[in-house]
């Protein structure tokens, strides 16, 4: 008999129950709860590799992505023979864009499957609700994949999305020669913001340019006609932007109306992917500059086999879904399953310390945008940046930065 | 001067909006007495249905003419259904409309994949008179905010429909002794509110992003408008709508942004302690 792959299984008995089990699983942990074991069966016990994101709620676009993507990965590192010899087998949780939920969720992943690492959250909130159910208390390796603001140097948790030293360092200069001056920051009024735009600023100030005006605006405003007036009189040169959806649509466009663009000013927005360019028409959003780990355009120009291989192979399989983009963890996810992979290839076994120890200075030689290597002792890992600016609704990357350092701890 | 007739417009524009979604709320609120919690969900559902002619490559401004009939409709069938049921326990209207709109947007957040969408303005872009650029979208808004309000005053003030459905509120049982059917009275009355959000759902989406929360921050707002402007006439919520609006979009000039977004609370809660019953409340309703 052969299963839905076309590999033959050895024991029909055992392929059966092992399916009636994990249906079973599902339908006992209820909602919210998925396991999906390896394809092929081992003699050894499972590493359980466990996915906490939000499935759901107002970022449920990003956490489907992680999902899709870390179901890429594992499947992959099934088809090539698991880890040690072991296959792997993930758990998904869904934190559901909600604290409160998610750290029920996440416990489940760690006093029920005993999951030997977790990766996931998204927002600084999320890993900040998460990160002692996970490694506190939870005594276990904990991998977050977000580009965020810096400053998370917890032993075992391991970062794997951009710092804002690495969106920062190369954008600010760059903007200032290609935009002016002065600086305004209009911000969401939560932590990302607030601590990025404590680093902007100084790398601003250290450039020559200066901030003209700070703003912070609640999370759900979509109405920015005062701020976009305050732009427009204060002769603003930059706007380097951290309001987020649903906010960020209505702010460009009122820019773009008041003429902001015409005038020679220049947007950036660090975390505007090909995911939310879909919030703004092509015109709002012209000249707008990013610094980011990937661009889909680098798999286009034929310059990065690597990237190009894999934005296939997850367009192929998650057709008319979200895509796979830096913005939303999705980049940070496929990093840190595979550094984790060599980390414990490196180790020999699963156990948080020995894994730990070898993730610490674990490299991975090629990923989404290039390579990528843990900066020892700091948590952090180094990787190619790329500045891209829009051009008649797609980005074109203008300039590359090979391993830029995070920066952190 | 260029700066404060730029302010000026944004402001206006934006009371309009306020206004517009006020608007239907207030006829629900006055005419019935019921609370419709689901009404930032028929907006969102107007704009659901102005993304869907957009991305069936059809004209967006046939979405935005259809939005409000689409709309209305919806209303009616859930006014025939379940709404109905509510009117004797105002407080059960208020959980049983609240589960509905949950219904409704959790909905549209799978059919529009929880992602955000633009939707493009039927009028792009925006003009310049002398030194100020003036969104022409948000100009249509105005005009459409100001015709739509004339309309409905007349319907409700001057028409014999208006009339009666007036009677239908003052006084049911007469009403009813009179040969008025005050069920097909309330079915058209909360169709009509409903239809009005849809149509405000429709009119905004291409200013702000299509998502799936986006009547929330409008509904409460639209409560607030409705307190602030007194239940039981028709110029009340319009009164509210306009003045939130102007705090809304105003203060932000004056103040740091986050603190505006509360101080438009506080003013209004304490405009309310003082006029308990609405700033043009009815006068039967002070005795």
């Amino acid at each position: 008999m052969t299963d839905d792959t076309g590999r033959k299984t050895e024991v029909t008995r055992r392929h059966l129950l092992q399916t009636a089990m994990w249906t079973s699983a599902a339908v006992a942990t209820g909602a919210g709860s998925w396991v999906i074991p390896a394809r092929w069966a081992s003699a050894a016990d499972p590493i359980k590799v466990g996915i906490a994101t939000d499935l759901t709620g107002p970022i449920g676009f990003a956490g489907n992505a992680n999902a899709n993507i870390a179901k890429l990965v594992v499947d992959d590192i099934n088809d090539n023979g698991g880890i040690l010899g072991r296959p792997l087998e993930i758990h998904i949780e869904d934190t559901a864009s909600n604290e409160s939920v998610a750290v029920g969720n996440v416990r489940k992943l760690i006093q029920r499957d005993r999951v030997d690492v977790v990766l996931g959250g998204i927002t600084s909130s999320m890993r900040n609700a998460i990160k002692d159910v996970i490694v506190g208390r939870g005594r276990t390796l904990y991998i977050y994949p977000q580009l965020y603001e810096g400053r998370e140097c917890t032993p075992y948790i391991f970062c794997t999305g951009p710092t804002p030293a690495q969106q920062c360092d190369e954008l600010i200069p760059w903007l200032i020669q290609n935009g002016g001056k002065r600086f305004a920051l209009p911000s969401a009024n939560y932590v990302w913001p607030h601590v990025l735009n404590e680093y902007a600023r100084k790398v601003i100030e250290n450039s020559g340019g200066e901030v003209v005006l700070e703003e912070y605006y609640p999370l759900d405003q979509v109405e920015y006609s005062a701020t976009v007036n305050k732009i427009m009189n204060e002769n603003v040169d930059v706007v380097f932007n951290t309001v987020i959806p649903p906010g960020v649509g209505p702010f460009i466009k009122q820019l773009y109306e008041a003429g902001f663009q015409k005038r020679g000013g220049r947007l950036s927005c660090v975390y505007y992917d090909e995911n939310t360019v879909s919030l703004n028409a092509a015109h709002e959003w012209e000249g707008l500059a990013s610094c980011l780990d990937y661009f889909r355009v680098l798999t286009r120009e034929g310059d990065d086999p690597f990237s190009a291989k894999l934005a296939a192979a997850y367009d192929e399989r998650y057709s008319g879904s979200v895509l796979f983009t830096a913005g939303s963890a999705a980049t940070g996810m496929y990093r840190g399953l595979k550094l984790w992979e060599a980390a414990v290839n490196e180790a020999g076994n699963v156990d948080r310390d020995d894994v730990a120890a070898a993730l610490d200075h674990a490299k991975i030689s090629e990923g989404p945008g290039g390579p990528a290597e843990m900066v020892p002792g700091k948590w952090h890992c180094r990787m190619n940046m790329y500045i891209a600016v829009a051009k008649a609704g797609q980005y074109e990357v203008i300039s590359r930065s090979p391993m830029v350092d995070p920066k952190e701890c | 001067m260029e700066s404060v007739l730029t302010i000026g417009f944004n402001i206006l524009s934006f009371s309009s909006i306020i206004v517009l979604v006020v608007l239907g709320l207030g006829v629900i609120a006055s005419m019935m007495r019921i609370f419709n919690f689901a009404h930032g969900e028929f907006m969102l559902l107007g704009g659901y249905t102005t993304y869907l002619f957009y991305i069936w490559n059809m004209p967006i401004w046939l979405g935005i003419l259809a939005a409000p009939f689409v709309v209305a409709f919806v209303g009616l069938i859930l006014e025939r259904t379940i709404i109905h049921r509510f009117y004797a326990a105002p407080i059960v209207a208020m959980l049983g409309t609240y589960a509905i709109g949950v219904m409704i947007r959790e909905s549209v957040r799978g059919l529009i994949g929880g992602l955000y969408h633009q939707v493009p303005e039927p009028l792009v872009g925006f003009f310049v008179i002398g030194d100020i650029s003036v969104s022409k979208w948000r100009a249509v808004v105005i005009l459409v905010t100001i015709l739509v309000v004339s309309g409905s005053y007349y319907l409700l003030k001057k028409t014999s429909f208006g009339l009666r459905i007036r009677a239908a509120l003052e006084n049911p049982e007469l009403a009813r002794v009179s040969g008025i059917s005050t069920s097909q009275i309330y079915a058209a009355t909360f169709s009509f509110g409903a239809g009005l959000a849809g149509l405000a759902g429709a009119m905004m989406v291409p200013l702000f992003t299509l998502y799936a929360d986006m009547g929330v921050r409008f509904l409460i707002q639209g409560f607030l408008a409705v307190m602030l402007g007194g239940i039981g006439s028709f110029e009340g919520p319009v009164l509210g709508g306009a003045i939130i609006g102007v705090l809304t979009a105003g203060l932000p000039h004056l103040v740091n942004p986050v603190l505006a977004d509360v101080l438009v609370f506080v003013i209004a809660i304490i405009a309310v302690k003082l006029k308990p019953a609405g700033l043009l409340s009815m006068r039967r309703e002070l005795k």
